[in-house]
C-alpha cells in the first residue's frame, strides 16, 4: 500500500461529503417526488431564514452529488492501491465539483433576474430571497468551494490538457 | 440572404478556398474563425451531408470558404470522401488549406499526400500545435514546409494564433500560377506514373484532369477512374496499355493499390521522423479518460453531466423565455383592433389567435439556444465522443452496433439529422435499425413542449423530470432495436472502431456560433412549418362545426368536433378533447403540439402554467409527454426515413409501432402513477 498525498486525503473527505449530502438529496427528492411528503432531511446551518447548504429535493441532484464523491474516493483508492491512476479520478471529481458550483451560481443569478427583470418595464418586481430561492446556496456551492484548493494539485495536468498560450517560432 | 447574393454574384471574382483535413482536426474552429458570421449551411448537391460555405475579405480580395467533409483519405469509399474528392477535381478551388492535426502528424499527412496527388494548390494549417507542445511533441513546422515544398502556417485554431497569416498564405498561394511540392515516390512508382501519365496526356479527353492523379488512380485500379477512362474515345487504348504498366508493379509488389497505401505511408513515416522531436506523452488525457470511462464510474458520471446540462438549459433560458413571453402578451394587448375587422383580428390577435400561439413557441427560442450552447461546449472538450464510446460499450453487450450512438447523439438535436447520420453504418441492417429507433431520441422539438409541461407541473425539479424522459427513450429505442434485432433484422453486430478525439479547452465563440446556426434553422421552422400548421388550426378552431360559419366559441369548432371523434380511444389515459387534437397536430412538428394547446385554451404565454396546473394533474402529463416522446415521428422524420431506407415499408413500422408503443407505455404510466399517487 501507498501513503495517498494529502490532497487525495482531502479529496476523499470532500468525496464522503458528497456522498453524504447526495444521499440525503435522493432521500429528499424521493420524499418529496414519489411519496407526497412535505419535510426534508437538512444537514446544515440557517442563516436569515436560509438553510446554507440546502438541500433541495432531486433524486437526478442527488445522484450527481454522489457520483462526483465516488470519484474523489476512488482516487484515494487508486492512490493507495499502486500510486498511479488516481490523478484522473481526482481531475474528473473536481472538474464535475466547480462545474457543479458555477451551475448553482447561474441558478441563484436566473432566479434574481427572473424575479428584478419588470423593473426594466416600470412594474413591480416579484419577491426573491435566498430563503424563497429553489436551489439557494446549495452543497454543489459549499462543496464546490471545499474543492476549489484541489487547483494547487491539478494544476500540472490542467496545463498539460489545456495549454494556456502558444507563442509560434520565429522562423 | 445578403451571403447568398454575396457568394452567388462574385463568385468568379472571388478567391475559391476549400478545407480539407481529417475528422477532429479544428476545421470547423478555423472555418467560423475564417468567415465569422459570413457563412449558411446546407447540403452538398444530392447529397445529406451538411455543407458549410462562407466568406471573409483579405484586404482587397473577397474569399470563399467551403467547408469539405472530414476524411481520412481521398479513395471513392464513402460519402464524405466522394464529395471532397470530386469538388477538388471538378471544381477545381484556387486553394485547399488542409488542417492538419499536429499531435497526430502520421495520420494526417495521408490526406495531404492524397491532395498532393491531385494537383490541389496546399496551405497546410499546422493547428493544435499548443496540445502538440503540451504533449512534449515538438513539431518543426519550417522543417516540414522545407520537406514539402508547401507554405506551412502553424495555427491554434481557438484562440486565433497563425490565422492571419493563413489569409495572407492563401491569397499568395492563390496568385501563384502552380506549386512544385517536393513528394516523390519510390523510382518503381514513379517510373510507371510517369509512364501511364504520359498515356494519358495523349488522350484528348483526358486533359482537363491533372495527368499525375489520373496515372496513379488507374494503377490503383479506382473503380471511378477506370470508368470515366473507359468513356472517353482513347479510352480502349489507354486502359489496354495501363494494364501493362499495372502488371509490371503488380508482379513486384503484389496489389497495386496496397502498395501505393504502403509507399504513402513510407514517404510520410520519413517526414514524421524528420519534422518531429520527442516522444507523446499525454498523461493527463490517459489519467482522464481512465476515470471518465471507468467500468463502473463512467456512465454515472454521463448521466451527471446530461443532468448539468438539462438543469443549465433551464435555468439559464428561465428568465429569457419569460421575457419574450411577456413581450408577445404586450405585443396582442397593442395589436387587438388594428386591422378594422373583428374576425381577422380575434383569428390573429386573440385569445385563440396565431400569435398567442407563435409567440408560445418563439419564448422555447432561448431554451433551444442554451441546450445547444451546453451540448457543443461538451462536444468541444471532448466528452461526447466519450460519452459515444461508453454507450458502445453497453451497446455491445446487447447485440446491437456502437455505431448507432452518433446518430443517436444527432437524433437528440433533430431526429430527421439523425436518421441521415446513420449513413456511416456500412451494414444495412444495423443501419436499418439504427434508422427505425432514432425517432424515439427526444428532439429538441419535443424538448419545447416538455419543458412547459415540467416547468408547470414540477418547477425546479423540471431538469430531472427532463433527464427521465431523455433516459427512457434511450431505454426504449434499444428495447426496439433488441426485438428488432430479434426477431425480423438477426444477423452478427457489425464491429465499430471509433477514434476518441483530444481534450481541449471549449471555445466561447465557436458554441456562440453554432448556437446561432441551430437558432436560426429554428426561426426558419417557426416562420415556416409550424406558422402553417398553426394556420390551419386557427381556421379550424373559429370555424363552428355545424354551420360552418365563424364562432369565437372554441368547443363548437371544427377543431373541437375532431378531438372529439378520437376522443373515446384517449379517455382511459384521461385527456381531453385538447390534449387529443393537440398530439393530432403534432404530426405536423412536435413545437405544434405546444402552439395547438396555446391556441386552443386561450389562455396568454405567462398564465399557461398555472392554467396547466389547475386543468391537469401530474401522472396525466408525465404520460402525456411519455405519449409525445413516443408516437409518430414528424412528417419531415417519416420521409427521410423513407428517403434511406428506399421503401415505405420502414417508415410505415416505425409510425405502426410508435402509435402503439406511445399507447401501452402511456397507459402504463397513468395506471402505476395512479396506483402510487391516488391523490394525484
Amino acid at each position: 500500500m501507498i501513503m495517498p498525498s494529502a490532497a487525495v486525503v482531502y479529496g476523499a473527505v470532500l468525496g464522503t461529503l458528497y456522498v453524504m449530502y447526495g444521499i440525503i438529496q435522493v432521500y429528499n427528492g424521493v420524499y418529496s417526488w414519489w411519496l407526497g411528503g412535505g419535510a426534508k432531511a437538512q444537514l446544515g446551518v440557517e442563516v436569515k431564514g436560509a438553510v446554507i447548504p440546502n438541500i433541495f429535493p432531486d433524486p437526478f441532484s442527488g445522484f450527481a452529488l454522489i457520483t462526483t464523491g465516488l470519484l474523489f474516493l476512488s482516487a484515494l483508492y487508486y492512490s493507495a492501491r499502486d500510486g498511479r491512476g488516481y490523478r484522473g479520478y481526482l481531475l474528473a471529481g473536481w472538474m464535475l465539483a466547480v462545474v457543479m458550483m458555477i451551475l448553482n451560481v447561474i441558478e441563484i443569478a436566473s432566479s434574481m433576474l427572473t424575479a428584478y427583470y419588470p423593473v426594466l418595464l416600470g412594474e413591480e418586481p416579484e419577491t426573491w430571497s435566498l430563503a424563497e430561492d429553489p436551489w439557494g446556496v446549495a452543497p454543489h456551492m459549499v462543496l464546490g468551494l471545499l474543492a476549489l484548493p484541489l487547483y494547487v494539485e491539478l494544476k500540472g495536468m490542467l496545463r498539460e490538457l489545456f495549454p494556456r498560450r502558444y507563442v509560434p517560432r520565429s522562423s | 440572404m445578403a451571403l447568398d447574393k454575396a457568394i452567388g454574384a462574385k463568385r468568379e471574382l472571388m478567391i475559391r478556398v476549400a478545407l480539407s483535413g481529417n475528422p477532429n482536426v479544428g476545421k470547423s474552429v478555423i472555418f467560423n474563425k475564417l468567415t465569422g458570421s459570413r457563412q449558411r449551411v446546407g447540403n452538398w448537391p444530392g447529397k445529406t451531408v451538411e455543407k458549410k460555405e462562407g466568406v471573409y475579405r483579405y484586404g482587397e480580395k473577397e474569399v470563399y470558404v467551403v467547408d469539405l467533409p472530414g476524411t481520412y483519405s481521398l479513395t471513392a469509399y464513402s460519402v464524405e470522401e466522394r464529395i471532397a474528392r470530386d469538388y477538388i477535381i471538378r471544381e477545381k478551388p484556387d486553394v485547399v488549406v488542409d488542417v492538419v492535426d499536429a499531435t497526430n502528424l502520421e495520420r494526417n499527412l495521408y490526406l495531404l499526400l492524397q491532395l498532393i496527388e491531385l494537383g490541389a494548390k496546399v496551405v497546410i494549417a499546422l493547428n493544435k500545435m499548443d496540445l502538440a507542445e503540451a504533449s512534449r511533441l515538438r513539431v518543426d513546422a519550417n522543417k516540414l514546409e522545407e520537406i514539402l515544398g508547401i507554405p506551412v502556417v502553424a495555427t491554434v485554431a481557438p484562440a486565433g494564433i497563425g490565422l492571419e497569416e493563413l489569409r495572407e498564405k492563401i491569397v499568395e498561394v492563390a496568385r501563384a500560377e502552380r506549386q512544385k511540392p517536393r513528394i516523390r515516390y519510390s523510382r518503381d512508382f514513379e517510373e510507371a506514373i510517369a509512364e501511364v501519365a504520359r498515356i494519358v496526356e495523349a488522350a484528348e479527353a483526358l486533359r482537363d484532369y491533372n495527368s499525375r492523379w489520373l496515372a496513379i488512380k488507374l494503377l490503383e485500379g479506382d473503380r471511378e477512374v477506370l470508368e470515366l477512362v473507359g468513356k472517353a474515345p482513347e479510352g480502349g487504348e489507354v486502359l489496354r496499355r495501363v494494364k501493362e504498366v499495372r502488371g509490371r508493379l503488380e508482379q513486384k509488389y503484389g496489389d497495386v493499390e496496397m502498395a501505393f497505401i504502403s509507399e504513402r505511408y513510407r514517404v510520410v513515416g520519413e517526414i514524421v521522423r524528420e519534422v518531429v522531436r520527442g516522444e507523446k506523452a499525454l498523461e493527463a488525457s490517459d489519467a482522464l479518460d481512465r476515470a471518465l470511462l471507468d467500468r463502473y464510474l463512467g456512465l454515472p458520471v454521463f448521466i451527471s453531466v446530461l443532468w448539468i446540462i438539462f438543469q443549465f438549459t433551464f435555468i439559464a433560458s428561465a428568465p429569457f423565455s419569460d421575457m419574450i413571453a411577456d413581450f408577445f402578451a404586450l405585443l396582442s394587448e397593442r395589436l387587438v383592433g388594428i386591422t378594422g375587422v373583428s374576425r381577422l383580428d380575434y383569428m390573429l390577435f386573440g385569445d385563440y389567435g396565431l400569435l398567442n400561439g407563435v409567440g408560445t413557441v418563439l419564448s422555447f427560442v432561448p431554451l433551444i439556444m442554451t441546450l445547444y450552447f451546453a451540448l457543443s461546449l461538451f462536444e468541444d472538450f471532448g466528452y461526447m465522443a466519450r460519452a459515444a464510446f461508453l454507450m458502445d460499450r453497453i451497446m455491445r453487450r446487447l447485440g446491437l452496433t456502437g455505431r448507432a450512438i452518433i446518430p443517436m447523439i444527432l437524433g437528440f438535436g433533430c431526429n430527421i439529422a439523425g436518421v441521415y447520420g446513420t449513413r456511416t453504418i456500412p451494414d444495412e441492417r444495423d443501419r436499418i435499425i439504427a434508422i427505425v429507433t432514432n425517432p424515439l431520441m427526444l428532439c429538441s422539438a419535443r424538448l419545447v413542449v416538455f419543458t412547459l409541461i415540467a416547468e408547470a407541473f414540477w418547477g425546479p425539479a423540471a431538469g430531472s423530470i427532463l433527464l427521465s424522459l431523455y433516459l427512457a427513450s434511450v431505454l426504449l429505442a434499444i428495447l426496439v432495436a433488441l426485438v428488432l434485432r430479434r426477431l425480423i433484422l438477426r444477423g452478427e453486430v457489425s464491429p465499430f472502431v471509433m477514434e476518441l478525439p483530444p481534450y481541449q479547452m471549449p471555445s466561447l465563440r465557436v458554441a456562440a456560433t453554432y448556437t446561432w446556426l441551430r437558432a436560426s434553422l429554428f426561426f426558419k421552422k417557426a416562420g415556416t412549418v409550424i406558422l402553417a400548421g398553426l394556420l390551419v388550426l386557427g381556421a379550424l378552431a373559429t370555424t363552428d362545426a355545424a354551420t360552418l360559419g365563424f364562432t369565437e366559441n372554441v368547443s363548437a369548432s371544427l377543431a373541437a368536433a375532431l378531438g372529439r371523434v378520437f376522443k373515446p380511444l384517449f379517455e382511459p389515459l384521461g385527456w381531453d378533447w385538447i390534449l387529443v387534437v393537440s398530439v393530432l397536430f403534432g404530426f405536423v412538428a412536435k413545437e405544434v403540439v405546444i402552439g395547438t394547446m396555446a391556441m386552443l385554451y386561450g389562455v396568454p404565454e405567462e398564465l399557461f402554467s398555472e392554467f396547466l396546473r389547475q386543468r391537469y394533474d401530474p401522472v396525466t402529463m408525465y404520460a402525456y409527454m411519455l405519449f409525445v416522446l413516443i408516437y409518430i415521428p414528424c412528417l419531415a422524420t417519416v420521409a427521410a426515413i423513407k428517403h434511406e431506407t428506399g421503401s415505405w415499408k420502414y417508415a410505415l413500422l416505425t409510425v405502426a409501432y410508435g402509435v402503439v408503443l406511445a399507447y401501452l407505455v402511456s397507459l402504463l404510466a397513468s395506471v402505476i402513477g395512479r396506483a402510487l399517487f391516488p391523490g394525484a
